[in-house]
């Protein structure tokens, strides 16, 4: 979960500079507040924030409401204790608790959406950078899939970055993992599903779906993506092209029905705190101010609202927004929110009231709300319904409440985001509480935070009235989730069917008329379907998982890979053992205990297991490691950038608020077409335009058909189908000179490919280096990769292969050195300088000693010419072939003591067969005896002779004796004293010892002991 | 091209389908054939593919009429093909011919007996030679060469079918053919270098019930012979590939002389090898002059002369791949070389002509002006002694070669050197 979590949030991350305005907005605000919170560690200021959002929940008087309030308090309350790590921790399962059903929510929206458009776009985003993520994602809502998936993978990485920063920044180790799994999960999601969502449904047009999805975020991650799937959806471009957002929504929808209002409050509070938080937190000025501009409305409240918000997120989320990067805000805000309300209430009951209840219903009503809404959410909102899927998992139960936020938020947050992205957020919280459901809470949260969110919630509260689920639905959704408590996956199935009946039943209208009570609940399908569907679904964490590894995948394959392995093992280890347990626990326990301390255990046991498998994953990349145990792969990655996104996302933050009214939403149009003729790539994807609307839910189907199969493999099998190879040829920007290697699977990463001069410093270091073989094979196994990524072949690429075959050659590694010298070959025949006859004797002695391959000998002797025949290493190579065809050990020996370069080396591979053959050909025509001085000077056992040093010869003969023993030669003293051999006896005696180094796999260099220390 | 008219291009299409359709009803496999040689460049499908240039719709004529559109399949790619070869487009001639190819054989599939076999023949040869052309007009424009690797795909996909055919019927009518394609086969293997591939081709016709080896064509058992006995000599199998050129040799129509020189090129080494000296007559009947210093030196014992020849056809033989094969003469060489000492020390003192010291023999070869110490000549020995190339023993203390007093230098007689 814990993983998938993260994933999510690096795909909202991504999403969200996709999405640029508004979700960037709302991303830097979280990422930012995150960020902010853990280093003001003012746990305080969150709880307090948490308070009032309690006291809206419990205004709205859902008791689900309030028990997540309870279970969400206790953790910001434990969090803001802990304060650093602890508060990450805990941010981040408070986040879970209370936002946690938002957060799953987000990653699931953001697995759905992002992974099929973005796995396309990602390479494309990737090369891009944020900025033209950004723009793909507002331009391409409906190729968006796969474009969506690149601008994620990209985004995620301008993302990875921001949350790196913040990562690092406040996590690196373990609980940064477990912040990750929950928080970063949350956190990242929140940012990157409002990215995610975003791109896809802000991209399509709103600035308001934006705010929307940044307040949704905010609140709970669910909410929050499903406020954006349902801002997204307003556009249309969203609904369509993000099926699994509608999921997402519908799911979200669900859960605002029922726990709306608290929701709504929680996520208004949330935003307001969030908003705050960022403003405060956000050490980035642009963030606020941006913020600020593009809500205009609100713009002054937000900062006012930041500066207290950035006390209590500050002190309380200091924690949990470093874990939460992106989501932070979101999550200081629920937890702000959420914590309060948790404290009060029992998380327990929370979760499940929502889950059953409240989620399906509440959802319907959401979605009916949304549908009926202007902004044409509602087509999509059925779609998001579908998404209940959600709702069966663990994550579902915060995920229902994320979605009644995110019904509430969502209509609000399209205002909210109109108002002004900060502020926004939180205003669109309250907003969307009130407009949805006229709760108390609501109106506390609109009082909280100022009347600029109330405002904008009024553009959406009447259409979020409007939409309402009956309560028999929900009784309905909460009976057929009920069966299916104990089995996520089975859950998610559930939750697919749950949507598709509700969108049925929506399209018919007979939504309020249907006997929701009688009507009878349907059978699962096969658990196959199950399954596909559970990984997207399942838990919100592995949703985010999946989703990032396909972005990843997509984007770059080197990064992508390792990520996506991670992602995909982890989640679904996770998923079994410990990421829903630890959901729950964390939610539950989180939430209802209000103990830090369990908080913080749980988070480090998640990290714990995230870490692990991502080690094993990707053992090369302990950056990224660390930088994923914080939390978000892609944050670490793009760490150094960390300050670009979080501006950026500021930027997109204050975008998404202007995209609210009409005329920003014009100029964003033209912007993105802007960049779109910039790009050269996919013209036609424009996620902002509702014109879309129609083939982005195409696309949306398609993708969420996609990824319900397998969605990385069709996400990354898509990338590579469109992948323009020279606008892909890499320029790294890696500043590393040590890299581990890891075979890539997907699109490069620019920022974690090192550049040709780093990579010459690289070389240089191998070279110096003290270091043992694998150590340095392993470095030059990346900086071969970095080379052939970036197509760099010249004289440097040469260099390296020569480098490592000499030191294949070395230690015997002869599959490395194979590598390298066919390398070496091709390299050489494109006229690249090198050191040509060096290496064709290498390859002669090669052929000849070790293939024993008649036929590549002859190949290779008629490819000499002239000029190499004069060489001395190649007449080398070809006297030790003539002397090995002949069996002339005495020639063989000469040539190995005369050998030049590392011609040795190769020969060292041969003189154990050599010396045995030599000693059965003299048994067997000496007679009587040979004087062992004499076989030990002819098979080059006595190096010394030459220089009459009486020593060395001893030892030489001692070694000789030793050899001759260990091969069962017969050895008796002469009269004079001198040990010789018996030939005759001999004869018949001499045999082959068993290699003492023989390991079972055949090759000694892989030896248990080398190889952990490989991957230390 | 002289002019040709829309009515006599006309008349010379619909001429060659009637032509094809009658082959095929009266099941004429060899008139068939000669319908598809097209790099035969026989006059009548000259002229037919100066009709197709001319009559550019012939696909309209073919499927004219039932009689002909239900070989349209196989003829309109063909006229394509044609077509293509005539305008000098052999990488387009190729891929059409292919199709056309494609769609014989699943129309040979059908026929129940092996009446078409000439053709399928034909096919056969012509998409090797297709294919080539076609690589090297690639390699010329600087393309990768990979036609006559699809022709290899092509070809086993043909073999198949024939195998194949035997299996549901037993021994079925067309597993005749499946040599020649074999054949084919090895000849692309050959020249692709992925002698490899031969192997799974030989084990199912060395193994498989259905394929009696005597059964085949003359002319398929000889290139067979010939092939195989070409890898027994990569393999350094010489027993093997003796038997296997001799077969070839002895079976060669005497008229193809530059077979029988291709097959003594090889044979010549693995003779040698053996022990057996060819004579001169034979080398200069053939052409095969390179071979002349190396059965000198060999009978002369002379190391320098073998080692110039090989050194002044290096190239020569490194490709023909008999490289290897000579060097190991080497060894016979030196025996050569103890012989004549051994005889002549027994001219002189019979009694001490079984001690050979190595001082002697070291003289020799600095006579030959080839310079080794000791110790080098002293390994020479051991390893002629351990080859069984000379009988005795050498005595390390006293430096001398110890011959037994019968048959010290035995000769080969058809055996290969002990390895």
């Amino acid at each position: 979960m814990m993983m998938n979590q993260g994933a999510n949030a690096q795909a909202v991350a991504a999403a969200d500079p996709n999405s640029l305005e508004s979700r960037y907005a709302f991303d830097a605000n979280q990422g930012h507040a995150q960020s902010y919170l853990p280093s003001a560690s003012g746990s305080e200021a969150a709880s307090w924030t948490v308070h009032k959002v309690e006291g809206y929940p419990s205004q709205d008087g859902v008791p689900a409401n309030a028990n997540y309030q309870h279970g969400q308090q206790p953790e910001p309350h434990t969090k803001n204790v802990q304060d650093g790590s602890y508060v990450a921790p805990l941010s981040s399962s408070s986040t879970v608790g209370t936002a946690s059903a938002p957060q799953d929510y987000n990653s699931y929206t953001s697995y759905s959406n992002t992974t099929d458009p973005y796995s396309a776009y990602s390479g494309y985003y990737n090369g891009y950078q944020q900025l033209t993520n950004n723009q793909y994602s507002q331009q391409q809502p409906n190729p968006s899939y796969s474009q969506s998936v690149e601008a994620y993978q990209n985004t995620g990485a301008a993302y990875q970055p921001n949350s790196s920063f913040q990562n690092t920044g406040s996590y690196a180790g373990t609980a940064s993992y477990s912040t990750t799994y929950y928080n970063p999960g949350n956190y990242q999601t929140a940012g990157g599903y409002p990215s995610s969502g975003y791109n896809n449904q802000p991209t399509a047009s709103n600035s308001g779906s934006y705010a929307n999805y940044t307040s949704y975020q905010y609140p709970n991650y669910t909410s929050d993506t499903s406020s954006a799937y349902g801002s997204g959806s307003a556009p249309t471009t969203f609904q369509q092209q993000y099926k699994q957002w509608p999921e997402y929504y519908s799911q979200t929808e669900v859960t605002c029905a029922p726990g709306t209002e608290h929701l709504s409050a929680a996520g208004n509070s949330n935003h307001g705190s969030s908003l705050p938080s960022v403003s405060g937190g956000y050490p980035t000025p642009t963030n606020q101010p941006q913020p600020q501009p593009l809500p205009l409305p609100p713009p002054p409240p937000p900062p006012s609202l930041n500066p207290t918000w950035r006390p209590e997120t500050s002190s309380s989320v200091l924690p949990s927004m470093q874990p939460g990067g992106a989501a932070s805000g979101a999550h200081d805000n629920y937890w702000n929110q959420t914590a309060p309300s948790f404290q009060t209430h029992l998380a327990a009951p929370t979760q499940p009231l929502y889950q059953n209840s409240l989620d399906s219903k509440t959802s319907y009503e959401n979605f009916q709300e949304l549908k009926t809404a202007p902004q044409g959410q509602n087509s999509q909102y059925p779609v998001y319904q579908v998404s209940q899927n959600y709702q069966p998992t663990s994550p579902t139960v915060p995920s229902f409440d994320a979605r009644r936020v995110s019904k509430l938020q969502i209509p609000t947050n399209p205002r909210i985001a109109s108002n002004a992205a900060l502020g926004i957020a939180k205003t669109e919280k309250d907003g969307s509480a009130a407009n949805s459901l006229p709760r108390p809470a609501y109106v506390s949260v609109a009082v909280q935070k100022p009347k600029d969110k109330m405002s904008s919630n009024n553009a959406a509260d009447p259409m979020l009235k409007p939409t309402m689920y009956p309560k028999s639905l929900c009784g309905y959704v909460e009976r057929a989730f009920g069966r299916y408590k104990d089995d996520d996956k089975k859950r998610e199935a559930c939750e697919a069917f749950m949507k598709e009946i509700i969108t049925e039943a929506i399209a018919e209208g007979t939504l309020y008329t249907r006997d929701w009570d009688s009507m009878p609940l349907f059978t699962l399908p096969d658990s196959h379907s199950v399954n596909n569907e559970n990984i997207r679904s399942p838990t919100p964490a592995a949703i985010p998982n999946y989703k990032k590894s396909p972005i990843r995948r997509s984007k770059s394959r080197w990064e992508p890979l390792p990520e996506v392995k991670m992602l995909d093992k982890p989640v679904s280890a996770s998923n079994e053992t410990g990421k829903f347990g630890s959901w729950d626990k964390r939610t539950f326990n989180g939430y209802s205990a209000t103990k830090d301390n369990s908080l913080s255990s749980f988070r480090f046991s998640a990290s714990q297991q995230k870490t692990p498998s991502k080690s094993a994953q990707r053992p090369m990349k302990r950056q990224r490691i660390v930088n994923g145990a914080g939390l978000t792969n892609n944050d670490d990655d793009a760490s150094s950038d960390g300050d670009k996104d979080q501006s950026l996302t500021a930027y997109y933050s204050g975008a998404m608020a202007l995209a609210d009214n009409p005329e920003e939403k014009k100029r964003r149009e033209s912007r993105s077409k802007r960049f779109e003729r910039g790009q050269g790539h996919r013209p036609d994807i424009n996620y902002f335009k509702p014109k879309n609307a129609g083939p982005a839910n195409l696309y949306t189907k398609r993708a969420s058909a996609l990824m319900l199969s397998k969605s990385f493999d069709d996400s990354a099998n898509q990338a590579v189908e469109d992948i323009d190879w020279d606008a892909l040829t890499v320029k790294g920007t890696c500043q590393e000179i040590e890299k581990r290697f890891l075979r890539l699977t997907s699109a490069p990463d620019p920022s974690t490919v090192r550049p040709e001069d780093v990579l010459e410093k690289a070389l240089l270091m191998v070279q110096n280096s003290q270091k043992n073989y694998l150590y340095k094979c392993d470095q030059l196994k990346s900086i071969r990769q970095d080379l052939t990524v970036q197509r760099i072949r010249n004289q440097l690429t040469v260099k390296v292969y020569e480098t490592h075959a000499r030191l294949a050659m070395e230690v015997g590694d002869l599959a490395e050195f194979n590598q390298c010298q066919s390398q070496l070959q091709i390299l050489y025949s494109e006229g690249i300088e090198g050191c040509l006859m060096e290496f064709a004797a290498y390859n002669l002695l090669c052929v000849i000693l070790h293939s024993n391959n008649k036929r590549d000998l002859l190949t290779s002797m008629s490819r000499l010419t002239q000029e190499a025949k004069e060489d001395g290493a190649v007449k080398h190579a070809l006297a030790v072939r003539a002397a090995v065809t002949s069996g002339n050990y005495v020639a063989f020996f000469k040539l190995y003591k005369s050998a030049p370069n590392l011609n040795t080396c190769l020969m060292d591979l041969y003189v154990k067969k050599m010396r045995y053959q030599a000693a059965v050909c003299m048994s067997k025509s000496y007679r009587p005896t040979v004087p062992i001085s004499y076989i030990s000077q002819i098979l080059g056992f006595s190096n010394a002779t030459a220089e009459g040093n009486g020593e060395k010869v001893l030892t030489g003969l001692d070694e000789c004796l030793e050899w001759l023993k260990a091969h069962g030669a017969s050895l008796i003293t002469d009269n004079t004293g001198e040990m010789q051999l018996d030939a005759k006896a001999s004869s018949s005696t001499l045999f082959m010892p068993e290699p003492e180094d023989a390991v079972a796999h055949g090759d000694s260099s892989l030896a248990v002991n080398d190889f952990l220390a490989r991957t230390s | 091209m002289a002019y040709l008219s829309m009515g006599e291009s006309h008349r010379r299409i619909t001429d060659y389908l009637n032509r094809f359709a009658d082959a095929i009803n009266y099941q004429d496999g060899d008139s068939l054939a000669r319908l598809f040689s097209v790099s035969s460049d026989s006059p009548s499908l000259l002229s037919l593919a100066d009709a197709l240039n001319v009559f550019q719709d012939a696909n309209r004529l073919i499927k004219q009429s039932e009689k002909f559109s239900q070989f349209g399949e196989v003829v309109a790619p063909f006229f394509r093909s044609l077509q293509c070869y005539r305008l000098g487009n052999l990488v387009d001639a190729y891929g059409a011919f292919e199709k056309a190819s494609n769609a014989f054989i699943q129309e040979f599939r059908n026929w129940e007996s092996g009446w078409a076999l000439e053709a399928l023949y034909v096919i056969a040869y012509e998409i090797r030679v297709l294919a080539e052309r076609a690589d090297r007009e690639l390699a010329s424009n600087g393309k990768s060469p990979e036609k006559l690797k699809g022709a290899g795909s092509f070809l086993m996909k043909v073999f198949g079918v024939l195998a194949g055919s035997c299996d549901l019927q037993g021994k079925g009518p067309k597993r005749v053919g499946a040599l020649y394609v074999t054949c084919q086969l090895f000849k692309i293997y050959f020249k692709l270098g992925t002698v490899n591939l031969c192997r799974s081709v030989i084990r199912s016709i060395e193994t498989a019930r259905i394929f009696d080896f005597e059964e085949f064509p003359i002319r398929d058992k000889v290139t067979y012979m010939y092939y195989t006995g070409r890898l027994e000599v990569l393999n350094e199998n010489f027993p093997a590939a003796d038997q296997k050129l001799s077969y070839a040799l002895t079976h060669c129509c005497l008229s193809k002389e530059a077979n029988i020189r291709m097959i003594l090129k090889y044979l010549i080494p693995v003779k040698l090898s053996i022990g057996i000296l060819p004579k001169k007559q034979l080398l200069e009947n053939y052409d095969l002059v390179e071979y002349n210093n190396i059965v000198e030196a060999l009978k002369r014992g002379d190391l320098r002369l073998l080692r110039s020849a090989l050194q002044e056809n290096e190239d020569q033989f490194l490709r023909s791949g008999v490289y290897l094969v000579l060097e190991k003469l080497e060894l016979q060489v030196y025996q050569r070389l103890l012989k004549k000492i051994y005889i002549i020390q027994k001219q002189k003192d019979p009694s001490k002509a079984h001690q050979v010291k190595l001082e002697v023999i070291v003289k020799a070869l600095k006579w030959l002006e080839i310079e080794m110490d000791l110790d080098e000549v002293e390994c020479i020995v051991a390893i002629l002694i351990y080859k069984n190339l000379m009988k005795g023993y050498f005595a390390h203390k006293s430096k001398v070669v110890v011959l037994s007093k019968q048959d010290p230098f035995p000769k080969l007689n058809g055996k290969p050197v002990a390895s």
